[in-house]
């Protein structure tokens, strides 16, 4: 299978520091690839370069066989590679829904005058485009709640509706940045669940960055291991569970 | 005393809704940016200018003002996206210099076209007045009161009903959502700055209605749109128009019963007060500016 994302020797500085060093990966259509590693290890840097919001000092990143390091965060977004953030990516004073619509609107700007004028056509897109969001945010059971404003989910609501609102365009690839993070136990297995839907039903490609260790262990196709921005392991679970280079990342030389 | 006390109020309304729609342009600018546009009085007074041109040349006023109104979006779209954009992320008061100079620029060049000659852009209605009970209303209060409700009436429903507002709405709540999920911010930017620019000038022709033309017309209106935003709150639009009205008001109050001088120095004085006692006005949120 052709690799949806194909990263060789990306490396990013900050002045002195090498927050990460010559990083080669591969993700593909339908694959889930978890990104582990010690606080510090790189991980946030290495989703930034992808998502264009830093700079990469070395390397190359293709997606869908083409570069897109050097573009900008919306043209990367627009090419079809959506993430999510730790926090702060929602529009906090609109609602679920309206969160929703947005994404799926930024993808038609050619329309925007017709939006404006409020032509049938774009009358008609906008309430099928209604549809499809209040559909998929029942689908992820956060329906119930589509009209509330977004800073009055819950944590885990918050979570879940930025993960919709990153799939309402069905991007081929999309970036979890730390989706379990303050999630109810009951709202993880949901998670768990949902990730492993949109790999197997709808062929996207998903990388996710996450502290969970059973859950990674749990979803995940393949995991990648950084520390101090070098990749020590790539391999499926069970692997790199009893790999002795990624038991010293942890826990230090024993 | 008290007699007068309607009629001031009246007046003070239809001063103030030109001060409502001076701060609120400013504040487009600065929410989509957080630069404020320290230039901007200069776009007022080009928008008045503008249009006097265009009314030279033969135009009717009505197409006068929406061709003028349609240039300063363009010269604000292309100044921000070629002087401002590219320094965008260096120091705030990079940026705040840089608007500084282009509004000096475009008092420039309006110095050297018409810097000795009175210019009257004049009325496009004949000038009247009704008595509504005791008060007078002339035609310059309900025409500029008029355009403005309407074109405030207009951006709230854009702003809040359509899609097009929503997106709006998105950016100015979170630039980094909104590049995640594939608006172009820094397009985006261009055009609220142009936006900002076309709702100065159309300030700047309410004005030139009443006022001869000069270049140093939007410096004189731009203290009372800042006046009028730090008594709203600075950077919320609703605040902006109601510091507007109520800063028009003040004028009319102080300059009647407590002296004239105040209809000059309200705009100063309103400033300091505020700032001092409530740094974040009647409907802000913060109550810092970095500039």
């Amino acid at each position: 299978m052709a690799a949806l994302l194909e990263l060789t020797d990306v490396t990013v500085r900050f002045g002195g520091l090498v927050a990460v060093d010559g990083v080669s990966l591969t993700v593909s259509a339908g694959e889930i690839c978890a990104v582990i590693g010690p606080n510090g290890a790189g991980k946030t840097t290495l989703f930034n370069a992808v998502s264009g919001n830093v700079a990469i000092n070395g390397g190359r990143i293709l997606f869908q066989g083409e570069e897109i390091h050097g573009l900008t965060p919306h043209q990367i977004s627009t090419k079809g590679v959506r993430r999510t953030f730790q926090n702060g990516g929602l529009f906090p004073h609109l609602t679920a829904l309206e969160n929703v619509l947005v994404g799926l609107h930024a993808r038609v700007d050619s329309d925007i005058l017709g939006l404006l004028l409020g032509t049938s056509a774009a009358k008609r897109a906008e309430s099928a485009a209604t549809a499809r969001a209040r559909e998929l945010l029942d689908l992820m059971d956060i329906g119930h709640v589509a009209d509330h404003l977004a800073s009055d989910l819950s944590g885990g609501q918050q979570r879940i509706l930025e993960i919709v609102r990153a799939l309402a365009t069905e991007p081929p690839l999309l970036l979890l940045d730390e989706p379990a993070v303050g999630l109810a136990p009951h709202m993880r297995s949901q998670l768990v669940a949902i990730i492993r839907r949109l790999a197997s039903e709808r062929g996207i490609g998903i990388l996710l960055i996450e502290h969970a260790i059973e859950l990674v262990m749990s979803v995940a196709d393949r995991v990648i291991v950084l520390n101090y921005g070098k990749k020590v392991a790539d391999a499926p679970p069970a692997q790199v569970r009893a790999d002795k280079a990624v038991l010293e990342a942890y826990l230090g030389h024993a | 005393m008290l007699a007068v006390l309607p009629q001031l109020i009246v007046s003070g309304i239809a001063t103030g809704m030109l001060y409502a729609l001076i701060a609120l342009s400013v504040t487009v600018g600065y929410r989509a940016t957080t630069v404020v546009n320290f230039g901007h009085g200069d776009l007022v007074m080009a928008g008045a200018y503008a249009t006097f041109v265009f009314v030279g040349s033969g135009l009717p006023f009505a197409p006068a003002l929406i061709l003028a109104l349609a240039s300063l979006f363009l010269f604000g779209v292309l100044t921000q996206r070629v002087f401002m954009q590219p320094i965008i992320n260096g120091p705030h008061l990079s940026l705040a210099m840089m608007a500084l100079a282009i509004g000096y620029a475009v008092r420039g060049g309006a110095r050297l076209e018409w810097g000795s000659e009175v210019v009257i852009l004049g009325r496009p209605y004949d000038q009247g007045a009704f008595m509504v009970g005791s008060v007078v209303l002339t035609m310059d209060d309900l025409v500029i009161s008029g355009f403005v409700v309407a074109l405030l009436l207009t951006l709230a429903i854009v702003f809040h009903i359509t899609p097009i507002g929503r997106l709006i709405q998105a950016v100015f709540q979170s630039q980094r959502g909104a590049a995640l999920v594939g608006l172009n911010v820094h397009a985006f930017h261009g055009m609220m700055w142009g936006a900002g620019a076309a709702l100065g000038a159309a300030g700047g022709v309410l004005l030139g209605l009443l006022v001869p033309l000069s270049p140093d017309l939007g410096v004189y209106t731009l203290i009372r749109g800042f006046a009028a935003m730090t008594l709203g709150g600075f950077g919320s639009p609703f605040g902006a128009v109601v510091g507007g009205i109520v800063l028009g008001m003040m004028e009319k109050l102080l300059g009647f019963y407590v002296s004239t001088v105040f209809i000059d120095i309200t705009a100063y004085l309103v400033t300091i007060l505020v700032l001092l006692i409530r740094p974040s006005g009647l409907f802000g949120q913060r109550a810092t500016v970095r500039i």
